[in-house]
């Protein structure tokens, strides 16, 4: 029996779709049979963010509505051997087209096959979010070190908490670490004592993140990318690994500066 | 006279006090209160005070009772004392009275409402909101906005370990907490917000509540 777990957000463009994505080609390396469901019905992006846009046949309005059977629209990624799968959202209709009852039963339905079920939730606390958080045991909140995007997790925190689900967790994304460092940004300690739920981890901004996102081709893949770090991290923690933060402060080298520090030695 | 007396009327220091008995039929006693109060030849205006005993009249009673006291151009009723209220009333009362608790965080666009006091354990972020009709203590950051005394109570006050609060209300009167208030960017650490007697909503250190709101104690004894 899998676990499902909603990634959501409540403000659109803090990275909820590139997230999902991310963590679950993370958890699919980790030899993981997972399977993403794309619930932004009218809005979809996940399948682009992989590269499976061109092999979608069904979505996820089909199978509720009895069109298909699941198996025939979940969309395969051959870069996995049966690892990874995506249900796609419908592009040609809107959040009403499902309940929350209809995801609940979906998404018992593929805990039986997955290990991990990730539910992509789309932005702000209608219909579409009722739909996402309805058949997850946990979830996910991720923020980036804005204002804005941490009053929002808030609310959808509390909207959380008032469900029959496990405490939210947290993921601090696009950390730019000088911002960060020098003050001039919201800093870890400060977002999660504000929020007072746990955090799962941090993700560095990186360019290659939105780069490889326009290629279909998670960031998770290149072990090298700081980003890619961050996910790989996420990963193991939620597969109960202790791993400890990557410290921001003291500047973990990155690779120009393991580079710089092979000639300056 | 050999009837009993439903209606008397004494004089006291506090003025006229109409007692009204409470064994009889109430037919009988109001019929003796119309009697009594066109005979009565009073002159000038005097104010009387009905105690109705061990009777519940209910409101249209009370508006009855009014009435018939009114039709005597000399009297006004100043007040109306009785020894007994309903359930209903007392389980009010109980409620307005007592403090309420919660334990956790009031989030962003969460509304918590109490009858009687308030007293959170946790934060109130930005954008949550704090309601009670007495006073509120939160024990934590206030971030968001609080509203004391909700039903007029101006008596009521605000306090919290950390006082950031956007917006302070007590009864109707609204305060923003803008750039212009500096005590708060200063020492928002143990404060309390009342309604001062200028109409204005001052802020001040908690320690200043026992002189402020001497009535807010309802602790009796101690050493």
């Amino acid at each position: 029996m899998g676990e499902a777990i909603v990634i959501t957000s409540g403000k659109g463009g803090v990275g909820k779709t590139t997230t999902t994505a991310n963590l679950g080609t993370a958890l699919a390396l980790q030899g993981k049979k997972v399977c993403l469901i794309d619930t932004d019905i009218g809005l979809r992006n996940l399948d682009v963010i992989l590269g499976l846009e061109n092999r979608i046949i069904y979505d996820l309005v089909d199978v509720i509505e009895g069109r298909c059977k699941v198996q025939q629209a979940l969309v395969k990624d051959k870069r996995f051997e049966d690892g990874l799968f995506l249900l796609p959202a419908a592009q040609t209709t809107d959040k009403n087209a499902i309940n929350p009852e209809q995801m609940k039963t979906l998404v018992n339905e593929l805990k039986r096959d997955y290990d991990y079920i990730l539910i992509d939730c789309p932005a702000g606390i209608e219909q579409g979010f009722k739909n996402a958080i309805a058949g997850a045991d946990r979830a996910i909140v991720v923020t980036t070190p804005e204002i804005s995007a941490v009053r929002d997790a808030d609310r959808i925190i509390g909207l959380l908490e008032q469900e029959d689900i496990e405490p939210p967790k947290l993921i601090i994304n696009r950390i730019r670490r000088h911002l960060m460092t020098n003050g001039d940004a919201l800093d870890v300690n400060d977002i999660t004592t504000h929020l007072s739920i746990d955090l799962l981890g941090i993700v560095l901004d990186d360019e290659s993140v939105i780069t490889s996102s326009n290629k279909g081709e998670p960031v998770v893949m290149d072990p090298a990318n700081p980003a890619a770090l961050g996910y790989r991290n996420i990963a193991r923690r939620i597969l109960g690994e202790s791993v400890p933060l990557m410290s921001l402060a003291a500047g973990k080298p990155g690779f120009f500066g393991k580079l710089k520090s092979i000639f300056v030695r | 006279m050999t009837k009993q007396q439903y209606v008397t009327i004494k004089g006291t220091k506090d003025g006229l006090v109409l007692r009204l008995d409470d064994k009889c039929a109430y037919s009988d006693m109001i019929a003796e209160l119309r009697r009594k109060v066109e005979e009565d030849g009073l002159e000038g205006l005097a104010e009387v005070q009905v105690h109705t005993g061990s009777r519940y009249c209910n409101e249209e009673e009370l508006r009855e009772i009014m009435n018939t006291i009114h039709d005597s151009p000399n009297l006004r009723v100043s007040k109306i004392q009785s020894d007994v209220i309903t359930m209903e009333e007392c389980n009010r009362k109980v409620l307005e009275n007592q403090s309420e608790t919660y334990v956790g965080i009031v989030r962003s666009g969460q509304v918590v409402q109490a009858v009687g006091d308030l007293v959170v354990i946790g934060d109130v972020n930005p954008n949550g909101r704090v309601v009670a009709a007495g006073s509120i203590y939160v024990l934590g950051r206030l971030k968001g906005i609080a509203h004391a005394g909700s039903s007029g109570n101006a008596k009521a006050v605000i306090a919290a370990s950390w006082l950031e609060a956007t917006h302070l209300i007590i009864a109707d009167k609204m305060e923003t907490m803008t750039d212009e208030l500096t005590i708060l960017s200063e020492q928002p650490e143990m404060e309390c917000a009342y309604l001062h007697p200028n109409g204005f909503i001052a802020i001040d250190r908690l320690q200043e509540l026992r002189i402020l709101r001497p009535g807010l104690s309802s602790f009796k004894g101690g050493s």
